[in-house]
């Protein structure tokens, strides 16, 4: 009987292919917007995401906090002194999640060549730099151990820095000058870097890296590094990481408020970012939830004027034989039919719209079945439900008066 | 016993507008037995359309007993009424109630899809039933291609496919002119001739006299029971 109904119905819409189509219009669009809103969202999630981790691998940063005082006077919270190159090596060893810890020192000044003078930072650190940032080469080489040692004069450019200074010319071999607080320093161009873009180290195109010893001995001439880069074992392992260097900060420190010092790792961005991504497409889902809703509503709206239309028909097919429950599932069927066939080239139309939105924001294509069967199967529950009222209506019509019907 | 297919005692039926009561039928008995050719007559407002619904087993009585085909019929639900119709009854109606959209083929087959008889057999019989009324060449046609006598000629091929216990055709020949009545009539007649039932609801004097007995209402009562020679 549910075939039969089924094709019955089916006939009936193709009777009417117009409003077929608007009725189904809304569930299109709904369960289109649905599936495309969900998967903008979890795929810019997981572009936002992949380049994050691709900035540093289970990277954690610690600064020293300004000193903050009051009538003048230092109240004697800032902990620049305490971060010296030893603390390095303290944290290293005694905190067993840390696979490294790397110091570095910046410094601002001006970068000369030719007739260019740039203002940029200058970064001292050393070879293990490359490996906590997942950052590396893209022409010549990058600061190595002997450098350290000899404390040689040269430099590694940021890509964006690189640009800025030589334009289209090799940088490699060049000479560039720096002004660091009025003094003029000479260093060789060694290397080049590869373009990365920002991150919780900051903006690594635009720096020029040379050796740690240059920056501390030489340039500013300071037993104290700026901030220490630590690299934990393994990405599980990088909350424990975080935990074991607060703690061990806070008691070298005295520091129980955290005052001191600061932490910033990748999974605290990663956690944020996720939030917000989450957060964005849990409304935009809604609204396009709240869409199949209308689109559910319109189905019904249609079938109850199709019943009413019908109601002759409903008379001549209930005087020829047919009970309640034939025209019951009739008009059943067709509202399943339109909302199943609307749910299907609604999943159509949120793949296109998904592809071409991934096409443009050049996020990865992610469509997830859970959102295509949920969006789907929500349609069809929409169907019956919004279609049971009208189906109901046309079931209990009294067939003497529905034959009388004009 | 057998041989009534249609026994009506002290049938009563009340409309309830409102706080008015209408009685449309006011107690009327007859019978009908299988094979006979009948016509109801009377003015508009005498309860003949009330009494074709309740023949047709689509309205209730009020009270009074009607008996179709050995069945009481005032006992049945209303899903267990959807099948009588189905399997005791062939419509007629004045205004076709054809499905527009849909081929006379498949206008035909209505009544077998809800007997539930398989797709095959459905076309066979529908087709029968279509070449009976003269209509094997036009199968394929929707009643708006067609003209009033052959969309009448449809619905007489519908009303016969399910071989009921009655024919109950209503002003068959109401939304046609004389001539194309005449053919309907003439198809009626041979219809009866072949050995169906037919009760024939019709205000025309001429339509109702292809009759061998007419039952003249007037007032929601039986005013005379005629039989023509």
């Amino acid at each position: 009987m549910i075939l039969q109904s089924l094709k019955i119905a089916l006939e009936s819409l193709w009777a009417n292919k117009m409003r077929s189509i608007l009725s189904m219009l809304g569930i299109m669009i709904g369960v289109g917007a649905v599936i495309a809103i969900v998967s903008v969202g979890t795929g810019s999630t997981q572009s936002v995401t992949s380049s994050i981790a691709n900035l540093g691998s289970n990277m954690i940063t610690v600064y020293p906090r300004t000193p903050r005082g009051q009538l003048g006077r230092i109240s004697g919270g800032g902990s620049h002194e305490k971060f010296t190159l030893e603390l390095a090596e303290y944290i290293e060893k005694f905190c067993p999640s840390v696979k490294r810890v790397i110091p570095t020192k910046s410094a601002n000044g001006l970068f000369i060549f030719d007739d260019m003078n740039i203002n940029g930072t200058l970064l001292g650190t050393d070879m293990g730099y490359l490996e906590v940032n997942n950052y590396s080469v893209d022409t010549g080489r990058f600061i190595n151990e002997q450098d350290n040692q000899k404390r040689a004069q040269v430099m590694v450019l940021g890509s964006d820095l690189a640009t800025d200074l030589f334009d289209e010319k090799n940088p490699i071999g060049q000479r560039v000058k720096m002004n660091y607080d009025g003094r003029i320093y000479m260093f060789e161009i060694i290397g080049v870097m590869e373009r990365k873009g920002s991150s919780i180290a900051g903006r690594l195109d635009e720096q020029a890296y040379i050796p740690l010893s240059v920056a501390m001995d030489k340039i500013t001439s300071s037993r104290y590094v700026s901030s220490y880069i630590a690299q934990a074992l393994s990405s599980e392992k990088a909350s424990n990481a975080v935990k074991e260097i607060e703690n061990f900060l806070i008691k070298l420190l005295d520091d129980e408020n955290q005052e001191k010092f600061r932490l910033m790792s990748q999974d605290e961005i990663l956690d944020t970012v996720s939030s917000v991504t989450q957060t964005m497409s849990l409304m935009l889902g809604g609204i396009a939830a709240i869409s199949l809703l209308v689109g559910g509503i319109g189905i019904m709206n249609i079938m109850l004027v199709s019943v009413t239309e019908r109601t002759r028909e409903i008379g001549i097919r209930k005087a020829l034989g047919a009970k309640n429950r034939h025209i019951l599932f009739q008009f059943l069927m067709e509202s399943l039919s339109l909302s199943s066939f609307g749910g299907f080239i609604g999943v159509g139309f949120g793949w296109m719209g998904a592809y071409s939105l991934s096409q443009y924001g050049n996020w990865p294509l992610v469509i997830s079945n859970i959102s295509i069967i949920l969006a789907f199967g929500f349609a069809l529950l929409i169907g019956i439900f919004f279609g049971l009222y009208p189906a109901m209506k046309a079931a209990k019509l009294n067939p003497v008066d529905a034959l009388r019907y004009e | 016993m057998n041989d009534k297919v249609i026994i009506i005692e002290e049938l009563k039926k009340n409309y309830y507008l409102g706080k008015v009561t209408v009685e449309a039928l006011r107690g009327i008995s007859f019978t009908i037995k299988d094979g006979e050719f009948v016509s109801i007559m009377g003015p508009s407002g005498s309860g003949k359309s009330t009494l074709m619904h309740i023949i047709g087993c689509l309205d209730y009585p009020t009270s009074g007993k009607y008996l179709l085909a050995g069945q009481d019929i005032t006992r049945l639900n209303d899903s267990q009424l959807a099948l009588f119709r189905n399997q005791k009854i062939g419509f007629v109606f004045q205004q076709f109630n054809l499905l527009p959209r849909t081929t006379n083929l498949k206008n035909v087959e209505l009544p077998l899809i809800y007997s539930g008889v398989s797709p095959r057999k459905r076309e066979i019989m529908a087709k029968g039933a279509l070449d009976e009324v003269g209509l094997g060449d036009r199968i394929r046609h929707r009643p708006g291609e067609i003209s009033g006598g052959q969309r009448q000629r449809v619905a007489i091929a519908r009303a016969l496919v399910n071989h009921p216990s009655i024919i109950l055709a209503d002003e068959p020949t109401g939304n046609l002119d004389s001539k194309t009545g005449l053919d309907i009539m003439r198809i009626i007649q041979r219809l009866h001739e072949e050995g169906n039932t037919i009760i024939l609801v019709t205000h025309e004097h001429d339509i109702a006299h292809f009759a061998k007995r007419i039952i003249h209402l007037k007032d929601g009562l039986i005013d005379r029971d005629e039989v023509i020679a």
